[in-house]
């Protein structure tokens, strides 16, 4: 079973809020220098379920597919180390500055000329832009089945069968592969790179292909292949009023907060 | 002896171990406020820095430039300075190599031992789910946290130590310059660290909620130094640590250094000392950090040196079972009067010690490292034992029981089976 877990590098979402800025002007964020970039954790997330699906068959490979800058690698070398087996790399600066649909369509294509690809995992949505279309976009660039917000894939018979995390609980549904799952966070908790894995990993192959390679014009990438209007980008200010209840007596005060609740209409 | 796997990471671009480093609880600002020590996964005897726990009993401060740094040296003083750090930096100084503990590290051993020492053992191994932690937001609790008293019992009270090298300068040398008139008995170091202590950390020591806590209202943290330790020349204002300039989360610019008393009274962000004629009635020490058998115990005493301990390393209780064969003991003793002289090893929970080895170290503050060679030749059930003496003579256990269970220093068995 051959499985693509499409992985994105994005800012530590770890780092301080406060250091956080955007150029409003050139709408984009302001690179953070002395900080790393990091797996988006949906992502792997997705590479985690990747992993149990192959422990579970006992065989299979689970080949990274990133696109980005060369600061990706580190995050190649992550997934490498948790137990992919080999990486490619989309690496062209055409790529750079696109969109959702952009991204899709290179991923679309890389995955159209490995062939063969019996499942694609993406996390539910990058943590960093959080749009969540890329995995969907895929799908329908592929004309494969598109299943969203899996928290566990089990494959049986050829067939993947998927329990999906919903608001309230899950549900669990069957799809024909190849297909495009997205994964939600609750496939729990990742494995830690061993130091055996991580030698390994020293040795494993990536790949780095450009967009010609993948015969597609600089026309539908990157800013001019982009979709999406960027009308403003900013951090939103959190203006929090705080309201003291007072009270002389602790009954006093709970009857004051639950009128202020009632006249927020909270309760 | 159970294998674990070993963790890899990138090192410099290379494969290697991974670091050791603290599970960091963060503000939503994604600042640490708060960590602790994975000493198991340590070797050595200096805990490198982003090892170090961190901890602070009221709201963490903002940082300072170090160029603007400013402290007052007030009261009892014939001579009083408003000091920078270059001023400080130009006295003589002085390196010392110690441990510091938090006083409540290990309190819930306190209820371990008193159960029997059987039951349940408070974990040394420190879990990421118990780190705040987004990337986790997603696992699954067993059972969900109903009340207040089991929230506070997932709070670990371990791993509140660490071993450093501080630089800085004897207190002893600012205080000369400051005169210090006769008559003087305490010195009050006041941290720019302020708020209003959360009742939380008391019923978090105590185990118990079903008691009222003293309300001081929002303060600074100040501690209240006799001047015998004040003047003793190790006690030092320190502005590096391991090698380097001191980190914010660490007291940056300056912090006092007090080796052998617990961890609360290093005070950090030091903004003003005070000489005192009399001692002072600070809240840290007059209500928190103090002795007692109850909250009600008219006899509180404020609690400064630690008492004398070891730990034992390797193997754990999570190693069990071992098959038969030879295994290092090995494990770590400090004491707050001095230098550790003797550990005794016990592999048969107490009915008889032999002496470990204790490798050699020449600073009397800091952990020395010990190890027992132990041939588990028979098959059966086995407590293994440590036991530290220091060079006052004084032997584990110091420390009685005290209802904030502050200054644990017990002797644990490492119960193990061998096959």
């Amino acid at each position: 079973m051959k499985i693509v877990v499409c992985v994105k590098a994005i800012p530590d979402p770890e780092i301080a809020a406060s250091i956080f800025r955007v150029d409003e002007a050139a709408k984009r964020m302001v690179p953070l220098p002395g900080t790393r970039s990091v797996m988006s954790p949906f992502d792997e997330q997705a590479l985690e379920l990747a992993l149990r699906i192959r422990d579970a068959l006992g065989e299979g490979s689970i080949t990274l597919l990133t696109l980005g800058a060369e600061t990706t690698r580190s995050i190649v070398k992550h997934g490498l180390s948790l137990g992919a087996d080999d990486a490619l790399m989309l690496v062209d600066p055409v790529f750079d500055d696109g969109d959702s649909y952009t991204t899709a369509r290179a991923l679309a294509a890389a995955i159209q000329r490995m062939g063969g690809v019996d499942l694609i995992l993406t996390g539910r949505q990058a943590a960093d832009g959080d749009c969540g279309v890329v995995g969907c976009g895929i799908a329908e660039l592929l004309g494969l089945p598109a299943v969203t917000f899996a928290m566990d894939i089990v494959v049986t018979d050829g067939m993947l069968v998927i329990e999906r995390a919903l608001g309230e609980g899950s549900e669990i549904i069957e799809a024909p592969m190849p297909a495009v799952v997205t994964v939600s966070h609750e496939v729990g908790k990742v494995r830690y790179a061993s130091l055996r894995e991580t030698m390994k990993a020293a040795r494993k192959p990536v790949t780095a292909w450009s967009a010609e390679q993948l015969g597609l014009d600089a026309s539908e990438l990157g800013t001019r292949g982009a979709r999406r209007v960027l009308e403003r980008l900013y951090v939103p200010v959190n203006d929090v009023q705080c309201e003291y209840m007072v009270g002389e007596t602790p009954e006093e005060l709970a009857g004051n907060l639950v009128e202020r609740l009632h006249a927020a209409r909270l309760i | 002896m159970a294998k674990k796997e070993i963790k890899g990471d990138w090192i410099l671009g290379w494969p290697d171990r991974k670091r050791p480093r603290s599970e960091f609880y963060k503000d939503t600002e994604g600042r640490v406020v708060g960590s602790r020590t994975p000493f198991l996964e340590l070797e050595g005897l200096i805990t490198p820095t982003d090892a170090v726990f961190v901890n602070a009993q009221v709201q963490m401060p903002e940082p300072v430039h170090p160029e603007e740094y400013r402290f007052e040296v007030f009261g009892e003083v014939e001579n009083p300075m408003q000091c920078t750090l270059e001023d400080v930096r130009k006295l003589p100084g002085r390196t010392v190599r110690a441990v510091i503990e938090c006083a409540g590290n290990d309190a819930d051993f306190f209820n371990y031992l008193e159960a029997g020492g059987t039951g349940a053992k408070p974990s040394f191994e420190l879990s990421e789910e118990d780190g705040i932690h987004w990337r986790l937001s997603g696992k699954k609790r067993e059972q969900p946290i109903a009340d207040a008293d089991t929230l506070l019992k997932t709070i670990p009270s371990t791993c509140m130590l660490s071993g450093g090298e501080w630089t800085g300068v004897p207190f002893a040398e600012l205080l000369k310059r400051a005169r210090v008139k006769p008559g003087a008995v305490a010195i009050r170091l006041e941290g720019w660290d302020r708020g209003r202590p959360d009742p939380i950390l008391l019923y978090r020591s105590a185990a118990r909620t079903d008691f009222k806590v003293f309300d001081p209202g929002v303060i600074n943290y100040d501690k209240g130094l006799p001047i015998e330790k004040a003047m003793h020349p190790d006690t030092i204002l320190a502005w590096a640590h391991n090698g380097e300039y001191l980190q914010h989360v660490h007291g940056a610019p300056l912090r006092l250094i007090v080796p052998g008393w617990a961890g609360n009274w290093w005070v950090k962000w030091i903004s003003k000392i005070e000489v005192m004629n009399r001692m002072p009635d600070c809240y840290h020490q007059t209500h928190y950090f103090v002795s007692g058998k109850s909250p009600e115990d008219p006899d509180k005493k404020m609690m400064t040196a630690l008492g004398v301990k070891s730990v034992i390393t390797e193997p754990r209780d999570e190693d069990s079972p071992l098959p038969r064969g030879e295994y290092a003991i090995r494990g770590l003793a400090w004491s707050g009067e001095g230098e550790i002289t003797r550990v005794e090893m016990s592999v048969d929970a107490g009915a008889s010690w032999r002496d470990a080895h204790i490798e050699y170290s020449p600073d009397r503050w800091l952990w020395k490292r010990w190890s027992f060679l132990w041939q588990a030749g028979k098959p059966g059930e086995y407590a293994i034992m440590a036991r530290a003496t220091d060079e006052k003579g004084r032997s584990q256990p110091q420390t009685e029981w005290n209802f904030l269970r502050k200054h644990f220093d017990g002797i644990v068995p490492v119960r193990l089976t061998v096959e």
